[in-house]
């Protein structure tokens, strides 16, 4: 992030929050998704490749996840923007390691940040349970506004401090060996790859959907050879 | 009934206020509202008491959420006694997660990500990406908008509109087609990252990945692969450090 200016680090931090509110809270476009959040973060740093090589990362890791009901899973979209500032204007091959380090520790801490945000919802519904019960449609409308500035508070705090972090290991980035910063990206994508596979593969079960991911294996394989 | 467009507008933020005690309901309490307001005016009392009912716990897929919506606040335009209104709220939860869940969760999106990322990856990138949006939404507009609109006509016969629509058959197709998708996307997309390293170090990428899936599966909840993931790094910075 040699080049991030002020005013492209606040565009980041909004980009952040707009993903951070998207995943659960409001509306829920799938701009929260890491390939989607990846790409436009990459271009608001100004690096297109950068933002699209994390997004597409991440991307493995949350195909990984079911976000069914009242699952506990990491919030990838925040630190997905986080991971690009850092890894934007360096080459990818020796960034992409270090930003998925930021990144995956940001998606668990926002999986955390999410849990806490919906015990606060309930401590809030708690305190308005008279008027709740006394059919108060006021009531209902200041729960939901309350709630979503709680949830777009934690998204602007997610993504200011993974920004944060990205400023601060901008330089032992620049001065990590080549061996080392090539060998976290390829334990990254090592570990993205196994994110993917495992969770196509539960997701598949023993049904008719295993064979149709098996042919499509087989064709992309034969589809990467012929490239 | 008034309020059906402002309505469906406010399910789009039905999970604005989840939690672990009320979980949607008081999203759909917010999203009733205008639905409601015309009861307001015929019968204050009853109004208030949908208002209650209408916050009460709830859950489902968002997606899907207009169909309990649209039909309990038919229902109460109809006069329906408020307790078969909560059991209907009731019975509706599971089927309405299972399904939206089974249709869009693990079915579309993953068909669609799987797309997308097969596009990123052979040169398609901006286009791919703006196109899996594009479609997304299309599809959960317009799943959006038929759910509010079949709950509304339907009333407390919901179930039976929901036995005779699309839904069951479009996860049937969905589920193979995503994981065909998924399929083609992992041999595309580990080239696409590989090709650039160089293949000596590819095979060292997918031994991690061997490694991570035998693993992660072994251990299952207790070691994911987020966690796996921050070990094997930690360990390797740890080994470059010791034997530098």
């Amino acid at each position: 992030m040699t080049d991030l200016s002020p005013a492209s680090a606040l565009l980041l931090v909004v980009w952040g929050t707009i993903v951070g509110l998207d995943l659960v809270s409001v509306p829920q476009a799938m701009v929260a998704r890491p390939v989607v959040a990846g790409a436009v973060a990459g271009w608001l740093a100004g690096d297109v490749e950068a933002g699209l090589r994390m997004g597409v990362l991440f991307e493995l890791f949350a195909l990984d996840v079911l976000p069914v009901g009242a699952v506990r899973y990491p919030d990838y979209g925040p630190a997905t923007v986080a991971a690009v500032a850092l890894a934007a204007d360096s080459p990818w091959q020796f960034a992409l390691g270090l930003s998925a380090a930021l990144g995956l520790a940001l998606a668990v801490l926002g999986g955390f940040s999410l849990q806490m945000v919906r015990r606060a919802n309930a401590r809030a519904i708690q305190h308005r349970s008279a008027a709740l019960a006394a059919g108060e449609s006021g009531a209902i409308r200041r729960l939901q506004y309350g709630s979503l500035a709680r949830d777009a508070a934690r998204g602007a705090g997610l993504t200011a401090l993974g920004v944060g972090c990205a400023w601060l290991l901008t330089d032992p980035l620049a001065h990590l060996d080549r061996s080392t910063a090539l060998g976290l990206t390829l334990v990254a994508l090592g570990c993205g790859l196994s994110a993917v596979i495992g969770g196509a593969l539960r997701s598949a079960g023993r049904g008719p959907r295993l064979r149709w991911l098996g042919a499509g294996a087989l064709v992309g394989l034969l589809a990467a050879a012929l490239r | 009934m008034t309020g059906g467009w402002r309505a469906w507008l406010r399910l789009l933020a039905v999970q604005g206020t989840w939690n672990y005690e009320r979980m949607l309901g008081v999203g759909m309490g917010y999203a009733a509202e205008p639905l409601l307001d015309d009861l307001k005016t015929v019968d204050p009392v009853r109004h208030t008491e949908a208002v209650v009912r209408s916050a009460e716990f709830f859950n489902c897929n968002p997606n899907l959420a207009g169909l309990a919506l649209g039909a309990t606040v038919r229902a109460e335009y109809d006069g329906v006694p408020g307790g078969q209104i909560a059991r209907l709220r009731t019975a509706l939860c599971s089927p309405l997660g299972a399904m939206g869940d089974q249709l869009f969760w693990a079915g579309l999106l993953p068909l669609l990500l799987g797309a997308t990322l097969i596009g990123v990856v052979t040169g398609a990138r901006w286009w791919a990406v703006v196109g899996f949006l594009a479609l997304y939404n299309l599809a959960r507009v317009a799943t959006g908008v038929w759910a509010l609109r079949t709950g509304l006509d339907a009333g407390m016969e919901v179930g039976a509109a929901i036995g005779r629509s699309w839904i069951q058959r479009a996860i049937e197709r969905v589920g193979p087609a995503a994981g065909f998708s998924v399929g083609v996307a992992i041999p595309l997309v580990a080239a696409w990252y590989l090709e650039d390293i160089g293949w000596p170090a590819a095979f060292g990428a997918l031994a991690v990945a061997a490694t991570g899936v035998a693993v992660t599966r072994w251990f299952g909840a207790s070691l994911t692969t987020v966690r796996f993931t921050l070990l094997a790094l930690i360990l390797l910075v740890l080994f470059r450090w010791v034997l530098p």
